[in-house]
């Protein structure tokens, strides 16, 4: 958290130190490791630390507490993302209609491609929530929520009529039989 | 069939295809068979010849290209019945119908003059009448009256009852014109009755009979000749009587042997004399024809007859005058294919210089017939002279000295019985390509070496089709030929042009060109009997490459009942060297069969009248198939005169068993037509989609056949007409329907699941149609397989009638290759249109009350009246007369049938009933797409090198 400062002050102290090299004197007033702090800073000039400063980090559990919370409520919030886009996407199905033209059609792929892209990169939403403690329940609630999604999408495509389930759409399909008898014949010539 | 489609959808792709509505029509008009023939003389420059034919047709036809100047369709039947064609100058006066009716005509716009109504009674004889050279009335001869008319106007002159004519059969009529006209009629076996009237005022100046037992006949066998010395020849006596019809003497026998003449053994004389001028004497010079091949012109000379030239052998003569001279044409044969045509002076009887014509038969047609000619004078005052011949087989030729043929009609193709569309085969090349695969592999080696040198081939012929492409396109269009010989007959690419084999009643087949209608072939077959019945099928098409083509055509004698088979090439006309089989039996009916020989022609089965069969080709290989199959094969026959049906089952020995039976009370009603599918015709979809996407599947029968009936009781209020929709292997009755207070002509079609047919309903005194629909139901019975001996379930019947605001004259249904095209009904109609009505609008689930389902079924609400839509005539201003019927073929686009329409013309076009959906729009512009494409793609290779060359300066910096 204190990193931003102290290379603002690492980036000055550059500019100065490339400038020292070059001057005929120099006065050092730290009695710090400059040595050790260049090589933790990638090699940048002395920086003068105020009084009081400590390079090590003094460990505050309060704060980590809380941020375990926060990992924790981010999970949550990745896992019931799919859930929470659900009244979101009635709206829009229930907005679109059923008639069969661009848009709706637009919209129905992309609730339907959305869910299904989300199951695709389930591993790399389970890395997402490792550092979470309910992992599986998350891991859980994601996947349903993403089924739930799909769901919906497929029901929109039936309500649509888009989904082969009558007998008519598997009508082209259907050859013709296969006569048995041959037979001919006509009017008395 | 998906990569059937692809194939199609490539071949489209790189489809440059051009529409035009008159493109791919084509009308050609005939007059028929010529019973009567002028040449237009009143003008000199006239090209004309006024033509009245057997199919009660009257025209003027160009003498210098042979086309129609004009054209008057009389009714068919007796009604409109031609009996008399008379030319004076500019006017032609017609005795129609029996001699209902007396019209003349203006020659040179063929327009009507006057028309009136004769009375009543049967027509005898008509001719012109005139007095001091000018002709002015007509005269026409009935069975008891005479009555003279203005040629002007038409008006009647005077009108007499004949005296006897209850005893007299009155048949000539004749004017030397001398204000007399002469009414000869014959007691037969008795005597000559002569009644003389004036020409003033009818009055009956003479009346004289004189003795002639012998006479039957004075139109046939007599002629007035000289002035007015009424010439007959008896065959009998073997002697020429003489009657001079102003003095009225005895007359006078005169034995042909007397003046050296002999006629040939059977042979029944006749005499051919000339009237040029109806206001004058006939001339004294006259024709006597004495055998098949004999003629002798005659001259009376002072009551003596005097021999002028002797012509044997002579097939047909002619006289012909041009101002004061007469000239007599005779036709002799000079060797087997040509005749010779000379000029004879009449008076002399000598040969006149350089007028001999030559004329060349045609070896596939009829010999001459008629001869009809037209002598003019030169500016040498020698006479030249044209001719018309016309020949067995309803030809006409036009023949101009030295025997230049200008042009030639073929009038047998007003009477086109049955037709077929033949594919055409592939080009040379390609069938040479075709052919490696058909013949049996030897090696490996030769086999690679004939795949490189045909492919090399193919190479060659692309290339020069592609220079030939190039070459004419620098060309106008106009000039770019696109004549159709035999050599350059090929298929093209979507099998659009196809071979119309035409079958006419006077028996004369027909090869022609479906594109340009140019007759490729034409073959005559004589001594067939005038009521034959024909049927023509094609037992092997062109797909079999190095077996040609092979149609059949089934010819039965009506009166003897005995068949004979003409097999023949249908691309090149050339008669089989396959012989067909004797058939000693009378034949009933013949069958198609599916099955094929080892080389590849469908067996066809011929059934007798003692139910046996017979097999052609009959090999041993088709026999032992015919043995396996057997069980399966069944047909039916149909005799309307008893209203019997009855279906038969072929046993092994190829004798029959009769199966089923049903009879139709001939009493009561009688059986007008039976119609069964068509062979060729592909249902795609197996079922009807409902609104509510469920499946109404469609009852398919193939061996479902449509007999219609029509009541013998012709009253209209109990007359009917009954339709019975039978199962042709099991007899079953499938629907049974009666429609009161109707009755005929029905027309009736059947495809796929349904029956379209049309009657005229005389309770409400309009036509209707019909339509029938059969329907399995919601569930398929048996998907794979259909045999009519598993068929527990009878299927479901709708029906529906409409109105149609015209009589129609023949109704057909388009057909295309896959049946996934909608069809259109094709209906004929008096008027000469062809129209195109969607079937849509005959479908019985049309609804009363439209409701959400029908609508999304696309079903268009009930309206009784069926509407005729201008824009549904196909055949646009090109009226087609008398439509006898109409042949529709598939073509190798689904989208396109190709349909013929033929009666007394023919006419060829191509109909889309649901547009040209895999065709691509003939303004399709070619240019934009492609020089889009290209920039595209240029641009994509340019942004990708840019791209590229960005990436590596990125990756330096």
């Amino acid at each position: 958290m204190a990193s931003p400062g102290g290379q603002g002050g690492g980036a000055l102290s550059t500019r100065g130190g490339g400038g020292a090299k070059r001057m005929k004197w120099a006065l050092e007033l730290s009695l710090g490791n400059t040595r050790s702090r260049g090589d933790r800073q990638g090699g940048q000039g002395d920086v003068v630390y105020p009084i009081g400063y400590s390079e090590k980090p003094v460990p505050d559990t309060s704060i980590q507490e809380t941020d375990k919370n926060l990992v924790e409520k981010r999970c949550w919030d990745v896992a019931l993302g799919p859930l929470k886009q659900i009244p979101m996407n009635l709206f829009i199905m229930y907005m679109s209609g059923n008639t069969i033209s661009i848009f709706p059609i637009m919209m129905v792929c992309m609730m339907a491609w959305r869910p299904i892209q989300a199951l695709m990169s389930m591993s790399a939403t389970f890395k997402l929530l490792e550092s979470s403690s309910q992992q599986w329940l998350q891991g859980l609630v994601y996947l349903i929520g993403n089924l739930l999604g799909s769901a919906l999408a497929i029901y929109k495509c039936q309500s649509m009529g888009l989904l082969p389930t009558h007998s008519s759409d598997w009508l082209a399909f259907i050859d013709p039989p296969q006569r048995m008898e041959i037979m001919g014949g006509g009017m008395v010539l | 069939m998906v990569t059937v489609w692809l194939h199609d959808l490539m071949k489209k792709s790189n489809c440059i295809y051009c529409l035009s509505p008159f493109l791919f029509c084509r009308r050609q008009q005939y007059v028929g068979k010529v019973r009567f023939a002028h040449f237009d003389t009143h003008v000199q420059s006239s090209k004309k010849v006024v033509v009245a034919t057997e199919k009660n047709v009257f025209a003027a036809l160009n003498t210098r290209t042979g086309e129609l100047f004009w054209r008057h369709v009389d009714k068919t039947g007796s009604e409109g019945n031609i009996d008399a064609l008379l030319l004076q100058g500019a006017d032609a006066v017609l005795v129609v119908g029996n001699g209902r009716l007396l019209r003349s005509w203006e020659v040179n716009i063929g327009g009507l003059n006057w028309e009136i109504l004769l009375d009543s009674g049967s027509f005898q004889s008509a001719c012109l009448v005139g007095q001091q050279d000018n002709v002015k009335y007509v005269a026409v001869l009935k069975k008891t009256v005479i009555s003279l008319h203005y040629l002007s106007n038409g008006h009647q002159k005077w009108i007499e009852n004949l005296p006897d004519s209850e005893t007299v059969d009155y048949q000539a009529v004749y004017s030397g014109g001398n204000g007399e006209v002469y009414v000869l009629g014959v007691v037969p076996h008795s005597h000559i009755a002569v009644v003389v009237y004036s020409v003033d005022d009818g009055e009956i100046l003479k009346q004289f009979s004189v003795e002639a037992a012998w006479l039957s006949n004075i139109q046939t066998s007599c002629a007035v000749v000289g002035k007015g010395m009424l010439t007959c020849v008896d065959s009998t006596t073997l002697s020429l009587y003489m009657l001079d019809l102003h003095t009225q003497l005895q007359m006078t026998q005169l034995p042909l042997q007397t003046l050296g003449l002999e006629v040939d053994p059977g042979f029944h004389p006749t005499l051919v004399s000339t009237q040029p001028n109806a206001a004058r004497q006939p001339l004294s010079e006259f024709f006597l024809q004495l055998g098949p091949e004999h003629y002798v012109l005659l001259q009376l000379n002072n009551g003596q007859i005097v021999t002028l030239r002797d012509f044997k052998p002579a097939m047909l003569v002619s006289f012909a005058t041009t101002g004061e001279k007469t000239v007599a044409a005779v036709m002799s044969p000079k060797n087997k294919t040509a005749c010779g045509l000379n000029l004879f002076s009449a008076d002399t009887g000598r040969r006149l210089l350089d007028t001999t014509l030559i004329f060349n038969m045609d070896p596939y047609g009829g010999k001459p017939e008629t001869l009809y000619v037209q002598a003019f004078l030169k500016k040498d005052d020698s006479v030249g002279y044209r001719a018309i011949v016309q020949t067995e087989d309803h030809t006409l030729t036009f023949l101009q000295q030295p025997g230049r043929v200008m042009w030639t009609r073929e009038e047998a193709l007003s009477d086109v019985v049955t037709m077929e569309m033949v594919d055409l085969p592939l080009t040379g090349t390609q069938a040479e390509l075709e052919g490696e695969f058909g013949k049996k592999a030897d090696g490996l080696m030769s086999m690679v070496l004939k795949r490189l040198s045909s492919q090399f081939i193919l190479l060659q012929a692309w290339v020069s089709h592609l220079w030939k492409l190039f070459y004419d396109a620098r060309k106008p269009r106009s000039q770019v030929k696109n004549d159709v010989t035999i050599e350059n007959l090929s298929r093209d690419e979507f099998n659009l042009q196809k071979m119309m084999v035409m079958v006419t009643a006077s028996g004369k087949l027909f090869g022609i060109d479906s594109k340009t209608g140019t007759i490729v072939w034409k073959h005559y077959l004589d001594n067939i009997p005038s009521n034959a019945a024909f049927k023509l099928m094609v037992q092997r098409t062109t797909a079999h490459f190095p077996h040609p083509p092979q149609c059949t055509l089934l010819i039965k004698d009506k009166d003897t009942g005995l068949a004979t088979l003409h097999v023949f090439n249908p691309i090149f006309g050339k008669k089989s060297h396959i012989t067909p089989p004797a058939l000693p039996q009378p034949i009933l009916q013949s069958l198609l069969l599916p099955l094929m020989d080892q080389d590849y022609a469908k067996v066809l089965l011929l059934v007798d009248d003692q139910y046996k069969v017979s097999a052609f080709p009959s090999t041993k290989n088709v026999l032992q198939q015919l043995q396996e199959m057997a069980s399966s094969i069944f047909f039916y026959l149909v005799d309307s005169s008893q209203g019997r049906l009855s279906g038969y089952r072929l046993r092994t020995d190829l004798s029959t068993e009769l199966i089923w039976e049903v009879v139709i009370p001939p009493e009561i009603q009688r059986i007008v037509s039976v119609k069964g599918k068509r062979p060729n015709e592909h249902v795609h979809s197996q079922g009807r989609v409902m609104g509510d996407r469920s499946v109404l599947y469609k009852y398919l029968n193939p061996n479902l056949l449509a007999i219609v009936t029509e009541s013998t009781d012709s009253h209209q209020e109990r007359s009917f007409v009954g339709i019975l929709l039978i199962d042709g292997v099991t007899g079953r009755i499938i629907h049974e329907a009666v429609q009161r207070k109707t009755k005929g002509p029905v027309h009736v079609v059947h495809s796929e699941n349904w029956v379209v047919y049309e009657y005229w309903s005389t309770k409400s005194r309009r036509n209707e149609f019909s339509v029938i629909e059969l329907y399995e139901g919601m569930e398929l019975y048996n998907s794979t397989v259909f045999s009519s001996l598993d068929r527990p379930h009878a299927p479901q019947v709708l029906q529906q009638s409409y109105i149609f605001p015209s009589a129609i004259s023949t109704l057909e249904a388009t057909l295309t290759e896959k049946g996934i095209t909608s069809r259109h009904l094709l209906i004929g109609l008096p008027s000469g249109g062809i129209l195109s009505l969607p079937k849509m609008f005959l479908d019985p689930r049309r609804p009363e009350i439209v409701t959400e389902q029908s609508r999304e079924e696309n079903l268009i609400p009930y309206a009784p009246e069926l509407p005729i839509r201008t824009e549904w005539y196909i055949n646009y201003n090109q009226t087609i007369s008398r439509v006898r019927g109409i042949y529709t073929a598939p073509s190798g686009l689904e989208s396109t049938c190709l349909v013929v329409a033929y009666g007394l013309d023919i006419y060829q076009t191509r109909v889309y009933p649901s547009k040209q959906f895999d065709v691509l729009k003939d303004d399709y512009d070619y240019m934009l797409i492609s020089s889009v494409l290209f920039a595209l793609f240029f641009a994509t290779m340019i942004s990708k090198r840019l791209a590229e060359v960005k990436l590596l300066n990125r990756a330096w910096r």
